[in-house]
């Protein structure tokens, strides 16, 4: 899970792997927020499968490849 | 996740952020009025939950997500202090968790070129990088470090 400067770095990078998904870094960072901005909270209790992916799901982050298990 | 185990799982993260590296479990114990065998086997349950990694031979802290126990390619300054991410995500999950601004730096792991990033109000200084998520979400905990 890295940052790159551009597609065209990412595409170099992975060579002959199979791509996984690309995002935009405020993407990212919306997702980092919503997923870990409860973290250090006293009252914090485990993320559901369902809460998670709905987290994904807010973000367009949808299809096969972003199914929790 | 019982309540007990919730309570140990919080205590290690506070341990973390105050101290600025993870906590031994003496550390913890000492906090928890537990023996450490004790937060050993409560860290395992946690581990085998996913709340936080162990390493390899199970008896110290090796990611308490987003931070991570060892150094990384992604450091983030927030809240006054340096901190080791686990990955880009995690990067800007420390910032989200300590509720923090922050910095972050990193290279391209393309080119090596530096790479810094300010975030304000969740948002990012630098809009035109790019995260790429290699494995899809069903595999991501097969081998989280790798991950």
């Amino acid at each position: 899970m890295n940052l790159f400067r551009s597609e065209e770095h990412i595409d170099r990078w992975l060579g002959l792997r199979c791509p996984g998904a690309t995002m935009p870094v405020t993407t990212l960072s919306a997702l980092a927020h919503a997923w870990w901005g409860d973290r250090l909270s006293p009252q914090w209790k485990p993320h559901s499968r369902q809460q998670n992916q709905a987290i994904l799901d807010r973000l367009g982050l949808a299809g096969d490849f972003w199914q929790l298990p | 996740m019982s309540p007990a185990d919730i309570a140990l799982r919080n205590e290690t993260y506070r341990a973390f952020v105050v101290l600025g590296r993870a906590p031994s479990a003496d550390e913890v114990a000492a906090a928890t009025e537990s023996t450490a065998a004790e937060v050993h086997e409560g860290w395992r349950r946690l581990h085998d939950e996913h709340a936080l990694v162990l390493n390899t031979a199970g008896t110290e802290i090796r990611m308490a997500n987003p931070f991570s126990a060892v150094p990384t390619a992604y450091r983030v300054r927030a809240s006054d202090r340096w901190w080791y991410a686990n990955c880009a995500w995690d990067a800007f999950g420390i910032c989200a968790s300590l509720q923090s601004n922050g910095r972050i730096e990193a290279s391209c792991p393309d080119c090596g070129e530096p790479l810094a990033i300010a975030v304000e109000d969740e948002q990012p200084d630098e809009s035109s990088l790019l995260f790429h998520c290699l494995l899809p979400a069903r595999r991501w905990w097969d081998d989280i470090v790798f991950t």
